[in-house]
């Protein structure tokens, strides 16, 4: 009793397993203990990142003093706790569950596509019999169908119901449950109900048997056929570590890579099934062509790069334009922004998705670093569905909600969210940026301080209801700070600049902190770089266009660039995809490789510089970008192109140094006017990359996005059609036809589009002004 | 943390159209009892009104639409009305019969009982009569009444130390 050797801090504990001492956290499994220090206790429903079940029985333990085996994953350490893991009570006990755990699972394994990775085939090999004792007819179960994401095999399926509590505690979608009771139990949907989570592919991982596998993948390969190349996911702000499982070269498969700080052990659906759109071989581009008299021919890349470099000599400076998306990588970045530097051209920009170039680009703002948004206890989203945004980002969101966080929202349509709104304030994209303003003023009337210049003025000329007065109460409320979150449909609003300007004013205002989300994977890298030009560069004349890795379906203002394409005088696509809007406008195509297929690396929304490596094979005669543009760089006989490999590009990248923004907190105010319904032109969760675009399990599954139009139920009489009527909806003289319907979520007077798609490939995002009238073709 | 209340749909249109107000207002006495986040609590009293709404079974969508008014996931009231034996997924009898085959009944004949009433009525456990009468209930476990085992269950009364004449009796007595 004496002895103080062996004191530990109050919040710890000393237990020993099989003879090791172990300090561990009081309150903690033994199962956590154990694998912390790496000693394998088997186990099937257990899992660190789920809550604990203890239905499966498999991690029996031979606890000193206990009558009987625990299960390591539901007993508490105490204080002096002697645990045996192989002792044979415990061996003994563990045999036993897995007898009964093999009754009714079927023998099927050279037809399971988990074989070979199937953790009830390892534990089985481990503590199985050779022989099964058991000789009556086994349960089969019905299968369901899931959707193009997830296979089901329900008859193999072991009950550990992770499944079900992923759906319950981190997707928030609660579809799947046990469906009747002890030995005819059955995982399985509720009638009429599909899995519709953006994480749903999760499932998958965590399934220890073949019940739930991956549809795309399934029966493609085997697991030890298999190569794991480590690689960043190219979809979204977050850049999730992932494993591209690869055979031949080809990718199969996509699996999550463990970051605490990123995506944590998920992966989003978006992440884990945008490959399947590499191989859409219909529009890929595989040999560099050339237009020539209206024809399209195939010609070698000496020739093309000799074409490109005679128009390049052809023009001076301003008159070459680029325009390029946010998910190349920022050596391609750099290399074209040496290019235009010694070109004497300034018109290059990534901003392609953005409608307000009020403002000079600059890298977002983060206050609150991604793996402590969890902590967050009061969040405002201003202008975002982060679910479809960041799903990863969204989840954090969820996880801070369910730690007893409000959540409150202002945005252009009542998004179905995961977690409760305490508010949502949605009104059309004209009314919600006045909601946020309302908000700043009733903030301003508390504190009795407002914000400067015209905003100030514009701010306090905002009607206030008793609802936003609330939120602004309880942002003031000491003692907790509210974190406001600014999605894309925020960065892509006509309003830009002001709504980021009345968010910082109002983080300083109420104490709070600022996350903004950039769109694309590598924003910031393009930033970085310097591809960001002054103004709208898609208003000025230019003679030569290069397009690098963008397609029409990237730009915010498609009828706008495609205006400027038609009205230049030559343009070159870099990309590994062109469809046939871009080809009718295009006079030179480059095939070049996109990120699973090369080397390079990104700097997401949250500052992290991540590299990603070659796992896939560029079909025909694809080449990485950055070697395109060295040879492009040393034919015109540029300085600074002598790169002999990526890495001596990424020496160059790596010194990149992200900064602080500066944040404004005021603005010239330029009022929205609407008189027909105003527009929302918002981005799919899969339309946002040429990758998603081509995915056809995506694209099949229930989240894809329709050529449809929406809105309020309340406007069908003035607008004089019926919910599944073709109309038009005309935006100055241009048509999309697409197809009515009608939900409460599209707040009244507002006309709610998919961006991205090819029937909304004649609007611009900019022109909120649109109206809805009968099929003008 | 045993499970997690995420948001629902406020949709109710399911919930107003298929539960009487008869339904609705017992449901509310058993919201009543328990906390909001907890009203996953309510679902089995709610079943039970919704049941004896609709002809003593429950229709899947009779289930969406107690979901729906109790602001759960459809798939918790599919789980507990596929979970317990008093609840029926498939259209039932006017009457039902349960007969007890847990261990004292059946040391006391329940073998016997289950034959003879399958015999007069001419249906299997679980089957219903053809004049929609009878539905003799699949599975019933022990309720406590070993006392007076063998024993059945009609509409919710017990009926203690059977023999074929007192069955003939309770089973001829139902309308």
């Amino acid at each position: 009793m004496t002895d103080t050797s062996n004191h530990v801090s109050d919040n710890t504990v000393v237990i020993e397993i099989d003879g090791r001492e172990i300090k561990v956290e009081k309150g903690s499994m033994i199962i956590a203990a154990a694998d912390r220090e790496g000693i394998k206790i088997p186990r099937f429903c257990y899992h660190k990142k789920l809550s604990i079940a203890a239905n499966c029985r498999m991690c029996m333990v031979d606890v000193e003093k206990a009558p009987k085996p625990l299960p390591a994953c539901a007993t508490p350490v105490m204080d002096g706790m002697k645990v045996y893991t192989q002792s044979k009570r415990a061996i003994d006990a563990q045999r036993n569950v897995m007898e009964f755990l093999l009754i009714n699972h079927p023998l099927d394994c050279p037809i399971c596509d988990q074989g070979g990775e199937c953790e009830l085939q390892d534990v089985s090999m481990g503590y199985g019999r050779d022989v099964s004792r058991y000789v009556d007819s086994k349960r089969v179960v019905e299968d369901e169908n899931l959707g193009s994401l997830i296979a089901t095999d329900m008859t193999r399926c072991i009950l550990c119901t992770r499944c079900v509590r992923f759906l319950n505690e981190i997707a928030g979608t609660d579809e799947l449950g046990g469906i009747g009771r002890g030995d005819r139990t059955n995982i399985s949907t509720a009638v009429g109900k599909a899995v519709a989570s953006e994480m749903s592919g999760n499932v998958i991982d965590l399934c220890p048997v073949g019940a739930l596998t991956n549809k795309p993948f399934r029966y493609k390969a085997r697991a030890w056929e298999l190569m794991a190349t480590a690689a960043i996911s190219m979809h979204d702000g977050v850049g999730s570590n992932l494993y591209y499982h690869t055979r031949n070269g080809r990718i199969l498969r996509t699996v999550p890579q463990d970051n605490d700080a990123l995506n944590e052990a998920w992966l989003s659906d978006r992440d884990r099934y945008a490959i399947h759109g590499l191989n859409h071989e219909a529009d890929r581009i595989t040999q560099p062509m050339v237009k020539e008299n209206g024809q399209w021919h195939e010609i070698s890349w000496e020739e093309a790069l000799g074409k490109l470099v005679n128009q390049i000599k052809k023009y001076d400076g301003d008159d070459i334009a680029l325009y390029t998306s946010n998910y190349a990588t920022t050596e391609e970045y750099l290399l074209l922004k040496q290019l235009f530097d010694q070109l004497g051209s300034k018109q290059h920009e990534h901003r392609i998705n953005i409608t307000d170039f009020s403002d000079a680009d600059r890298l977002p703002r983060v206050d609150v670093p991604l793996e402590r948004v969890n902590q967050a206890q009061k969040i405002v989203l201003v202008g975002g569905y982060i679910r479809h945004e960041q799903p990863i980002l969204n989840h954090k969101i969820r996880q801070a909600w369910l730690a007893g966080a409000e959540v409150s929202s202002f945005g252009p349509q009542a998004f179905d969210q995961n977690y409760d709104l305490l508010h949502d304030f949605t009104g059309t994209q004209v009314n919600w940026v006045k909601q946020l303003a309302s908000l700043a003023k009733c903030v301003a009337d508390i504190k009795q301080r407002y914000p400067e210049g015209a905003l100030g003025e514009w701010v306090k000329a905002q009607k206030t209801d008793e609802d936003i007065n609330h939120l602004a109460k309880q942002l003031l409320k000491d003692g907790v700070q509210g974190l406001f979150v600014v999605g894309q449909i925020s960065q892509a609003h006509p309003q830009a600049n002001m709504i980021k300007a009345i968010t910082a004013w109002l983080a300083q205002a109420t104490g709070g902190q600022v996350n903004e989300l950039s769109a694309g994977a590598n924003a910031s890298g393009a930033h970085l770089a310097g591809l960001h030009a002054t103004g709208d560069i898609k208003q000025n004349e230019h003679r030569l266009n290069l397009v690098y890795q963008a397609e029409l379906s990237d730009f915010a203002d498609q009828a706008a660039i495609k205006n400027t394409l038609t009205n230049s005088d030559f343009t070159v696509v870099f990309n590994a995809f062109c469809d046939v809007n871009m080809k009718s406008r295009a006079d030179l195509i480059l095939p070049i490789a996109l990120l699973p297929e090369c080397t390079g690396s990104m700097v997401n929304n949250y500052g992290h510089r991540q590299t990603s490596t070659v796992a896939h094979k560029s079909p025909g005669d694809t080449k990485p970008g950055w070697r395109v543009l060295r040879v492009l760089g040393n034919l015109l006989e540029l300085d600074h192109f002598d790169y002999q490999d990526i890495n001596e590009v990424m020496a160059i990248t790596e010194k990149f140094q992200g900064h602080q923004p500066v944040i404004k907190q005021d603005c010239e105010v330029h009022e929205l006017v609407v008189k027909g319904l105003a527009l929302f032109a918002r981005q799919g969760i899969y339309d946002g990359d040429p990758l998603c675009r081509r995915s056809q399990p995506l694209q099949d599954s229930p989240l894809a996005t329709s050529d449809a139009v929406y809105v309020n139920p309340k406007d069908l009489l003035s607008i004089g059609f019926a919910a599944g009527d073709l109309v038009s909806v005309e935006q100055n003289g241009r048509y999309a036809e697409l197809t009515l319907a009608v939900t409460d979520e599209v707040p009244e007077g507002s006309a709610v589009v998919n961006l991205g798609r090819h029937s909304t490939a004649m609007l611009n995002a900019t022109e909120l002004n649109v109206a809805i009238i009968g099929v003008q073709s | 943390m045993m499970y997690q209340v995420n948001p629902q749909h406020d949709d109710k249109s399911l919930a107003m159209e298929l539960l009487s107000d008869e339904t609705r207002s017992h449901i509310d006495q058993w919201l009543a009892k328990y906390p909001h986040d907890q009203r996953r609590s309510a679902l089995i009293g709610a079943l039970h009104a919704a049941q004896d709404q609709n002809g003593g079974w429950l229709s899947e969508p009779i289930m969406q639409a107690v979901a729906q008014y109790l602001e759960i996931p459809s798939v918790w009231a599919y789980e507990a009305a596929n979970f317990y034996s008093m609840f029926f997924t498939e259209p039932v009898g006017r009457h039902k019969v349960a007969i007890c085959t847990n261990i004292s009944c059946m040391l006391r004949g329940a073998d016997q009982v289950v034959k003879y009433a399958e015999q007069k009525l001419g249906i299997q456990l679980g089957q219903t009569t053809a004049d929609g009468r009878i539905t003799l209930v699949k599975e019933e476990e022990c309720v406590a009444a070993c006392v007076g085992a063998p024993m059945m269950i009609i509409d919710g009364h017990y009926h203690e130390n059977l023999t074929e004449e007192k069955i003939d009796k309770l089973l001829g007595g139902l309308s």
